[in-house]
């Protein structure tokens, strides 16, 4: 048979993208007769055999221990690497996280596989062999790579890209064994003396998000788009210009280089319609957007527009809301 | 100390994306090849920042020359900017022959090069704006077995040690490891140096030292591709969008409630006490 698909979970990723990626090893594995494996890094999530058995994955390995539960780099990129020696796949698939863009091409290195990020699909069983399609410049263009055949592959599936869906039928109860990896030679060559501080609310959490653009002019007026969140019980985003800018911190930033988000309602005022943007709030069940540009590419994204410019909308919306008294 | 900086040469990004927005990007026969002359070519902005977080260490009084180096068929005009902007040394590593050259292949063989040359920082963008992977840094790094520190703001270096504050989705971290280090720098660290005249005059004289990959000892294997690109093209995206239609901001803003509110996304409540 050939080597299985090993899925492979940090605890980094949202739980909607965890199943992204057994999505997509089911559907990898169907297409080249094989099985799909789920390694677990660190503690396992609650429900994590529902969702294998939902997902079809015949083994789940877990994982943990000193260095991969704290989710250093150095010990992470060993431990998969071992996993792999005793147990080595044709494709390893890592939900793509800010922790797992650096870990995946580094274990790509140390097993000799081929590594693409940013990937959106990946095709198997076919005459060409293995093809993996993944964004290319900021998502604007779509590429296509072809691994080299008798060559493994590593990529990290972009968020967003796969809507995460069950097997047909009932899988029979996954095997789960904890496994004892030997990390005792790992040296870890970085050291963290000031972690990020990510104390408080998350936007990744948040069921309403205002997020806003170099639109709105001047870093004093993104005081609007935090006034409107805070009605809606929201918080406020912002895109990659304005963080660039200085308008507001990092922690703020919306798409492929910030945020993840998932809100019920995400208002994209001044935001343009960047593709690295859009990745992050492309999960919003409703999306509106404000934009004196009507070709603009965030309205392709949205599900109403406003055309018109945001300093004069975004005051209205505060008053209407407010007069109104409406939430979430 | 010697500092390496890695920069790419790449299609301008917001010119592929105005083209391709509004659908009229070119593709060549080849079904791959982005073939509008228009577009221009540029150094990737992310390894003009590399750029720049080196010679602040050199400003900042770490003694440090600083290299350029660039793999690809013609890269002159890309290294030139380089020199222009303040490095020491400029090199063009050329592709090897006959091969569609992957990030596999540009990663042997640049950690060829710092393994033949030396180096104890190793700087480069945390992506080139074109493919968007990625990779190379953290391939390098394993190449070399150093340590690899990604998206950085600010870099400083104090002996052997390099202290770098990263980019993190949850705000900034402060890291440290030893030299030799690879180093990835991210738009964070602040608008690039411009470069004066007189460098940009004397930069125009400069011809890039060529190193061949024959030159460098690259590991058997290692100019191999792993990868082929097969096509490329734009993504369709499916526009469902309602365009909101009143004759004052107040109405639109009315209006964009009371869908809100019909659909469920909201709740209409109490109204002002």
């Amino acid at each position: 048979m050939t080597a299985p698909v090993i899925v492979c979970s940090t605890g980094t990723e949202a739980p909607e993208e965890a199943e992204a990626t057994l999505t997509l090893g089911r559907k990898v594995a169907a297409a080249s007769g094989t099985d799909v494996r789920w390694l677990l890094l660190g503690a396992a999530p609650d429900g994590y055999a529902d969702v294998a058995r939902r997902h079809g994955v015949a083994a789940v390995d877990i994982a943990g221990g000193d260095g991969i539960d704290e989710g250093d780099a150095d010990v992470l990129v060993a431990a998969v690497a071992r996993y792999w020696e005793r147990s080595p796949g044709q494709v390893l698939v890592f939900a793509q996280t800010f922790s797992t863009r650096d870990i995946a091409p580094r274990v790509a290195a140390r097993i000799g596989a081929a590594v693409v990020t940013n990937a959106v699909d990946v095709d198997a069983g076919g005459d060409a062999g293995l093809e993996v399609s993944a964004a290319a410049f900021g998502g604007d263009t779509r590429v296509l790579y072809a691994v080299t055949p008798g060559v493994a592959c590593v990529v990290t599936l972009q968020p967003n890209a796969i809507e995460p869906t069950a097997a047909d039928g009932t899988a029979p109860e996954p095997a789960v064994e904890k496994l004892d990896l030997d990390l005792s030679g790992v040296v870890r060559g970085v050291r963290v003396v000031e972690a990020a501080r990510s104390d408080g609310p998350r936007l990744e959490d948040a069921d309403v998000i205002v997020a806003g653009g170099r639109g709105l002019k001047s870093a004093e007026n993104y005081q609007l788009v935090v006034e409107l969140a805070a009605l809606l019980g929201g918080m406020a985003g912002a895109s990659r210009p304005i963080v660039d800018d200085g308008w507001i911190d990092s922690a703020h930033q919306v798409g492929l280089t910030g945020k993840i988000t998932r809100p019920a309602l995400y208002v994209a005022a001044g935001i343009s319609g960047a593709t690295q943007h859009v990745v992050g709030c492309t999960a919003a069940k409703t999306l509106v957007a404000i934009n004196t540009d009507a070709d603009a590419s965030i309205f392709r994204h949205a599900r109403y527009g406003i055309v018109g410019d945001c300093l004069e909308i975004l005051p209205e919306l505060i008053r209407s809301a407010r007069d109104r008294g409406v939430r979430r | 100390m010697r500092t390496v900086v890695c920069v790419k040469e790449v299609l301008d990004p917001d010119a592929v994306g105005a083209y391709a927005v509004s659908g009229h990007l070119e593709i060549g026969d080849d079904a791959k090849t982005l073939t509008q002359t228009t577009i221009p070519r540029l150094m990737n902005a992310y390894d003009e920042q590399a750029i720049e977080a080196a010679l602040r260490l050199r400003d900042g009084g770490a003694d440090t020359t600083v290299c350029a180096v660039s793999v690809g068929a013609d890269t002159t005009a890309t290294l030139r900017h380089a020199f222009s902007l303040g490095v020491d040394e400029v090199v063009a590593i050329s592709p090897p022959a006959g091969v569609e050259v992957d990030c596999h292949v540009v990663a042997a063989l640049l950690a060829a090069f710092v393994r033949d040359r030396g180096a104890d920082l190793v700087l480069t963008g945390r992506q080139a704006s074109d493919d968007d992977q990625g990779v190379v840094p953290a391939l390098v790094g394993e190449a070399l077995a150093m340590p690899v520190v990604t998206i950085a703001r600010a870099v400083d270096v104090d002996g052997t040690k390099v202290t770098v504050t990263r980019v993190t989705p949850d705000g900034d971290e402060v890291a440290e490891t030893e030299l030799p280090a690879v180093v990835t720098v991210s738009s964070e660290l602040g608008e690039p140096r411009y470069p004066n005249v007189k460098m940009k005059m004397a930069a125009r004289k400069v011809t890039p030292e060529v190193v061949a990959p024959s030159d460098l000892s690259v590991p058997d294997g290692g100019l191999q591709p792993l990868l082929r690109l097969e096509r490329q093209w734009v993504p369709a995206v499916a526009g469902e969008c309602e365009i909101l239609e009143a004759d004052s901001a107040a109405a639109l803003a009315d209006l964009l409630i009371d869908r809100l509110v019909d659909d469920k996304t909201l709740q209409a409540g109490g109204g002002r006490p």
